[in-house]
């Protein structure tokens, strides 16, 4: 078997579903989201995972009806504050990818702001929170900052690419999961799910627990035993 | 205390490391008098006409606790060639100042029997400090104490005549200042009622505005309540001061409190470092600013967490607060009209406010006449041109919202004028250039990596193009910030 992934992501999917099929409003199945968010937070902790990134809210996520939007970004304000002294006390270092729109209330974007200074000097764990995040975009703004920088175009390798990105010490992912049995990208961390695997769990993203998570973990690495033939790295990144 | 056995005013050091005075430099109890004195002062309506129209302490409370015990160490130092020149500055600093106050009776900074007030106070205080803290001063030492602070008086005005040669005399002449002359001015008012409660943060905890504001939330009205207890009586009910209960009680125990650090071991506390490391911006090069950087990348954590866990209050409707940075190196024409123009904190841009950026940088520079005169006349011009330009509805000042709708106006030739005189008195050997050491005489700090030096000097041109782009183009992160936006 190898060895655990380094880097997990996590595509949180079906919380609308999991409401509808409840006859709830959409919105308490993103309240559900929660005790998920917090369950797999422990677990790949607990794993040994290094880097967890979960995709909140995607850039396309703001076509959404707007009392969904504002709802969401209430709850993810109150989240965030509930759960910061935990998340700190448990050494795990948070930042949020993307947030870049001034859509985003002020005070939540403060609130991100605290929370990734309060536990930037934590080394358990680096959770990437990708909200208001779309893969593409990234790769603009990588693109945009290389030509600022003046870079001769034969120079412009793979590795000095990925130096451009947002937080260019994250590792490429290994494994990504995505809930609800949804199979698709969805303009995700685009350029660091090159060599990712995939698993697809039909359960819906509120159903999803602890013992879930592991087992995906397990898919990954029976899945990698599997494969032993090739290429000894799954992981792009000859680093 | 002094060893000779012969205590005449003529041979006892009045002055220098002996002097009852620097006894009480380090001494926390100082900060509590400093604060009674002041207000002390503020009463006078004289002082207090003066401070509201011309003093920075409100807008910048930290700059001026610095400059101020700066020139008391000068005062009191035992170079009497220092303390000539010290006084000599103070008094071109004082003549400055006159005006009339609000019901229109005249000010006047050079007024002999006001500054004698000034003296009085400090005696008085420091006298007062030492009862309240439970280890009142025997007589000996009052009398030495009150021969001290006449020479500091004669050393500004000449002769101390304005204070009654002897110490009995003394009180009945305080007395009846209190009695008579002081009155609730807006001074003393904004001391006791507003400078606790919107104290800024000094540049040390600029960075950590929300843990300083819950500091200043708990110690702004302890320090209110407890200045005002201990104001004289008379005064207190002149004035129409609150008492409270249990405000006596709160004072005594705090200057019994700041009394006991006589107990804690020589040079724990020293008034002196405490100030600088206070006035040190995290970005300098001092070799304290490591760990001040360090210490203030720990405050920014705990004030991120302190905000973090502050409950929501219900469903906070989005405040109208400033705007989320916009272009990170330029600053709203509000903030800069705050920070850096208006100086006096009054809300509006008036001559006071020039004069108190001329002030500050000759300080700074330590400047002698003729240079000092010629950058006040620079700054002179400059407000002719900016009132010329930007006071549109005509009442002799500028209000921020006359300055928002003009801005770009500001950068006039008399700015570029007051930039070329600051360049020629900072360049003191009138090398041309500025050297690495006229540099840090200016801002206390060495030259900036990214500054378009050459050859370690700092010409003519690229100094009045930053000077003017912080000015006008509102750039921050610029050295200017320490020296005319920080508290």
């Amino acid at each position: 078997m190898r060895a655990v992934p380094r880097h997990v992501a996590c595509v949180m999917d079906g919380n609308g579903r999991w409401a509808q099929r409840r006859s709830l409003p959409r919105t308490a199945g993103h309240r559900a989201a929660e005790t998920t968010v917090i369950d797999v937070i422990e677990a790949a902790r607990g794993a040994g995972v290094e880097w967890l990134s979960l995709y909140a809210f995607s850039t396309e996520n703001w076509n959404r009806p707007g009392a969904e939007v504002d709802y969401l970004m209430r709850l993810v304000r109150r989240v965030v504050r509930k759960h910061a002294p935990l998340l700190f006390a448990r050494g795990i270092r948070c930042r949020f990818l993307g947030v870049a729109d001034p859509r985003i209330p002020r005070e939540l974007a403060r609130d991100f702001d605290d929370l990734a200074t309060l536990t930037a000097d934590n080394r358990g764990m680096t959770l990437t929170v990708a909200f208001d995040h779309g893969g593409r975009r990234d790769i603009v703004e990588a693109a945009r900052s290389l030509i600022r920088s003046g870079t001769p175009a034969d120079e412009v390798t793979e590795r000095l690419f990925a130096n451009h990105l947002p937080f260019p010490d994250t590792p490429d992912v290994d494994l990504v999961i995505r809930t609800s049995g949804e199979q698709r990208i969805s303009n995700f961390m685009l350029w660091q799910v090159a060599y990712a695997e995939w698993v697809f769990p039909e359960v819906l993203w509120p159903d999803f627990r602890a013992p879930d998570f592991l087992a995906c973990l397990h898919t990954y690495r029976r899945r990698d035993r599997r494969f032993g033939g090739v290429p000894p790295r799954t992981n792009g990144d000859p680093a | 205390m002094t060893t000779g056995t012969t205590r005449t005013a003529d041979e006892a050091p009045l002055f220098g490391p002996e002097s009852q005075f620097r006894a009480f430099f380090d001494d926390p109890r100082w900060a509590l008098a400093m604060i009674r004195a002041t207000v002390l002062e503020a009463a006078h309506p004289q002082i207090g006409a003066a401070l509201v129209d011309n003093s920075t302490f409100i807008a910048h409370p930290w700059r001026r606790l610095r400059n101020t015990f700066l020139s008391m160490r000068r005062m009191f130092g035992v170079d009497p060639a220092v303390r000539e020149r010290e006084a000599a500055r103070l008094n071109r600093l004082h003549a400055r100042m006159s005006g009339s106050d609000s019901r229109g009776r005249a000010y006047d900074a050079m007024d002999r029997a006001t500054r004698a007030w000034v003296v009085a106070t400090l005696f008085e205080s420091a006298i007062t400090m030492c009862r309240l803290s439970g280890q009142p001063l025997d007589q000996d030492t009052m009398e030495r104490m009150y021969a001290e602070y006449r020479a500091f008086l004669a050393a500004l005005d000449g002769d101390a005549a304005e204070l009654p040669d002897d110490l009995n005399d003394f009180w009945r002449y305080f007395d009846r200042v209190v009695e008579n002359e002081l009155e609730n001015t807006e001074a003393a008012r904004v001391i006791l009622y507003r400078l606790f409660d919107h104290l800024p943060a000094p540049a040390l905890l600029d960075g950590a505005p929300a843990l300083w504001a819950a500091g200043r939330a708990v110690a702004g009205p302890l320090l209110g309540a407890i200045t005002v207890a201990s104001l004289p009586e008379p005064y207190r009910r002149k004035a129409g001061l609150p008492e409270m209960p249990g405000a006596p009680t709160l004072m005594q125990g705090a200057y019994l409190a700041a009394g006991l650090a006589r107990f804690l071991p020589e040079g724990w506390i020293n008034a002196e470092s405490i100030i600088e490391v206070l006035s040190l911006s995290p970005g300098s090069d001092d070799p304290r600013a490591r760990t001040v950087t360090a210490l203030h990348a720990r405050m920014k954590r705990a004030s991120a967490l302190l905000r973090l866990l502050t409950p929501l209050s219900g469903d906070a409707a989005p405040d109208p607060a400033p705007s989320a940075g916009t272009g990170e190196s330029r600053r709203s024409a509000e903030e800069f009209f705050r920070k850096v123009l208006d100086q006096t904190g009054d809300g509006h841009l008036d001559w006071p406010d020039l004069a108190a950026m001329a002030r500050e940088l000759s300080t700074r520079l330590d400047l002698d006449e003729p240079e000092e005169t010629r950058l006040y006349e620079a700054f002179a011009a400059w407000w002719r041109e900016l009132q010329a330009a930007l006071d549109t509805d005509g009442d002799g000042r500028v209000s921020a919202d006359e300055y928002a709708a003009a801005v770009p106006s500001l950068a006039g030739p008399a700015l570029i004028r007051v930039a070329e005189v600051l360049f020629d008195v900072t360049d003191k050997d009138g090398s041309g250039t500025i050297d690495a050491h006229e540099y840090r005489t200016l801002f206390r700090t060495a030259f900036h990596r990214d500054l378009t030096t050459t050859d370690g000097a700092y010409g003519q041109s690229a100094f009045v193009g930053d000077f003017l782009s912080f000015m006008s183009g509102r750039r921050t992160s610029t050295p200017y910030d320490p020296l005319l936006a920080d508290a």
